[in-house]
């Protein structure tokens, strides 16, 4: 009897654990499908483009489009924009963010309940709603043009959702006990003291969390930075990529005529697709080194509970 | 006596004036006089551009778009259609693989990591371009034979093929957007007890009747919080056809204060929405005792 109900579970086990693998394996493929394709279709040759029987593999890997894409983006001048920014942006929401969040968490002030519901009100309304009187002043300042729209409003703990930072921030705290600081007091060390030399190095795994949710954001950021600056010069990395699609589009005809005007033009989809992982490696070179650490940061920092 | 007490007391709420002291700056000057401004300039009119000088106009800007734009409503409905059809699935997509990578399974890292490769790309540039999506919300090329090899599609004929693609499209850009979400849950997921899996397995329950009875009811936060990022999330993304609309009024057209009028229309919804979804999802939720018992 109990032999049968044995034999029957180590069945459906090895059923559901077969099922359950075929559909992780799928679901992965709906992940990594567009990077496959974007990474084969940048190493193909024109003549592979034309080609319908070659999707997968290339007859050769051309490697051209990555030194035409690298030119056309201008990638190095770009990219130092981009860099600029993000760095800025990223230590502007740990800095602001976690100083706000060690507030609303450890002091009890008149109107924190209140204040604290208006970090998440902040979250739950769309920047498009801010954006044109965002502008107003922020022309009036003489900043349009300049990358201070972007980085200045993360040093007061707005910007790219400022709130959910915040939010982080606060959450780690609370699950924080607070015999350290009471330690820290009794020796006499002062409020701001305390935070930075006590509770900043111990709060790393909110800190890399918002690190890495912070640098991915502002790198692909393109609606705010589209808007403040217009300067063609000042862009950042992503808005390039429209102009090398939009080429990359046209049809082979207007192609045609436009060779006859301009000379030999070379973007094409595998240049666009070479250009497009041009973008995106810094941040995925990133990722890929704090991937661990940023999981286990997401669990330990208690965003959820 | 009472005196160092009450010091100590006023230092305190000082000390915690002083440490949200920036993001109260931030609030005022880049969230609070923006929305007045905002709610100002969706009733008035503009009267010299370059200075930002305005007039009051009444709900002129309102009535506009209800009564006279003929591209908003259609647009607007698009949107709400596309929201409250794709927030469902999303959350339940998510939580349906956070639960599969939280099981005990081989390579955990690998799939964890590579889950969270749609967030990378974030709703940037480059993933509408990778998943071949634009403004319109169609979408072209890429999705297409992601999970049917097209060999199979060319016996069901146009029609089915057609269904099918859609349906399977739309499958596609759920998981790809459901990335954060994936990452909540599996916190959330994390912070179960197995003690709890153990007694109920003792107690012969089914993996079934567990999800139901301990996984469901104490995520439901997680599903709460989840619900309202998907739902913020859809209505903020660069490929929503009225985000785009409010972009092109106000920075081509430079119609300010009916830009400003259709986000407050647009916002004004989304907070309805979310004010709803709180009214349905709270009373099932065990968010309330949680912040209680920490206090």
């Amino acid at each position: 009897m109990l032999e049968r109900v044995f034999r029957k579970h180590v069945f459906t086990k090895a059923v559901f654990k077969a099922v359950l693998y075929i559909m992780l394996v799928d679901i992965t493929f709906v992940f990594i499908y567009p990077f496959i394709y974007m990474l084969v279709t940048s190493v193909k040759s024109v003549k592979d483009l034309n080609d319908i029987t070659v999707i997968w593999i290339p007859s050769a890997l051309e490697m051209k489009n990555y030194i035409v894409a690298v030119n056309t983006l201008s990638y190095l001048n770009y990219i130092k924009n981009s860099v600029i920014v993000t760095v800025l942006a990223t230590f502007g929401h740990v800095a602001a963010c976690s100083f706000t969040g060690y507030g609303f968490a450890r002091f009890k002030f008149p109107g924190r309940n209140v204040l604290f519901t208006m970090v998440v009100f902040t979250m739950l309304i769309p920047v498009h709603v801010l954006i044109i009187p965002l502008y107003k002043q922020f022309s009036i300042l003489g900043w349009i043009n300049t990358y201070l729209p972007l980085i200045v409003p993360t040093f007061l703990g707005f910007g790219l959702r400022g709130g959910l930072f915040v939010f982080i921030f606060r959450q780690f705290y609370l699950g924080l006990p607070n015999e350290l600081e009471k330690a820290a007091k009794i020796d006499g060390c002062g409020f701001l003291r305390t935070f930075i030399s006590i509770i900043l190095p111990i709060s790393k795994s909110s800190i890399l969390v918002t690190v890495i949710l912070s640098v991915v954001w502002h790198w692909n950021e393109y609606f705010e930075s589209n808007i403040y600056i217009n300067n063609p010069l000042k862009l950042m990395l992503p808005a390039k990529l429209p102009y090398i699609y939009d080429f990359a589009k046209i049809s082979s005809v207007e192609l045609f005529a436009l060779k006859q005007r301009m000379g030999e033009i070379e973007i094409n989809i595998a240049t666009a697709m070479a250009a497009t992982f041009m973008v995106i490696l810094p941040i995925f070179i990133l990722y890929l080194i704090l991937q661990k650490q940023f999981m286990e940061g997401i669990e330990r920092t208690g965003i959820v509970e | 006596m009472m005196k160092p007490k009450l010091n100590m007391r006023a230092k305190h709420v000082l000390e915690g004036y002083f440490f949200i002291s920036p993001w109260l700056i931030g609030f005022t000057t880049l969230f609070l006089i923006p929305l007045i401004t905002s709610l100002i300039f969706s009733f008035s009119k503009f009267t010299e551009l370059t200075e930002w000088k305005t007039q009051w106009a009444g709900i002129v800007n309102y009535t506009r778009a209800f009564a006279l734009d003929v591209k908003f409503i259609p647009m607007f409905i698009i949107v709400i259609k596309d929201t409250l059809i794709n927030t469902p699935f999303i959350v339940s997509f998510s939580l349906f693989i956070a639960i599969l990578l939280n099981r005990d399974i081989k390579l955990r890292g690998f799939f964890r990591g590579l889950f969270f490769l749609p967030v990378l790309l974030g709703s940037g540039y480059v993933m509408q371009q990778l998943l071949g999506q634009n403004v319109n919300g169609q979408t072209i090329d890429l999705s297409r034979g992601i999970m049917a090899p097209e060999e199979i599609m060319t016996y069901l004929g146009a029609n089915a093929t057609n269904l099918v693609q859609e349906f399977l499209t739309r499958i596609t850009l759920f998981l790809w957007k459901s990335g954060v979400q994936i990452v909540l849950f599996l916190a959330g997921l994390q912070g179960i007890s197995k003690s709890l899996y153990e007694s109920a397995y003792c107690d012969s329950a089914s993996e079934w009747d567990m999800f139901w009875k301990i996984t469901l009811p104490i995520i439901s936060p997680v599903v709460l919080l989840n619900v309202v990022y998907t739902i913020i999330d859809s209505f903020s993304d660069s490929t929503n056809p009225v985000v785009d609309y409010i972009y092109q009024l106000a920075f081509k057209d430079f119609q300010f204060e009916y830009a400003a009028a259709i986000s407050w229309i647009y916002f004004g919804f989304i907070f309805l929405l979310i004010i709803l979804v709180f009214a349905l999802i709270k009373p099932y939720s065990t968010m309330d005792e949680k912040e209680k018992n920490r206090r």
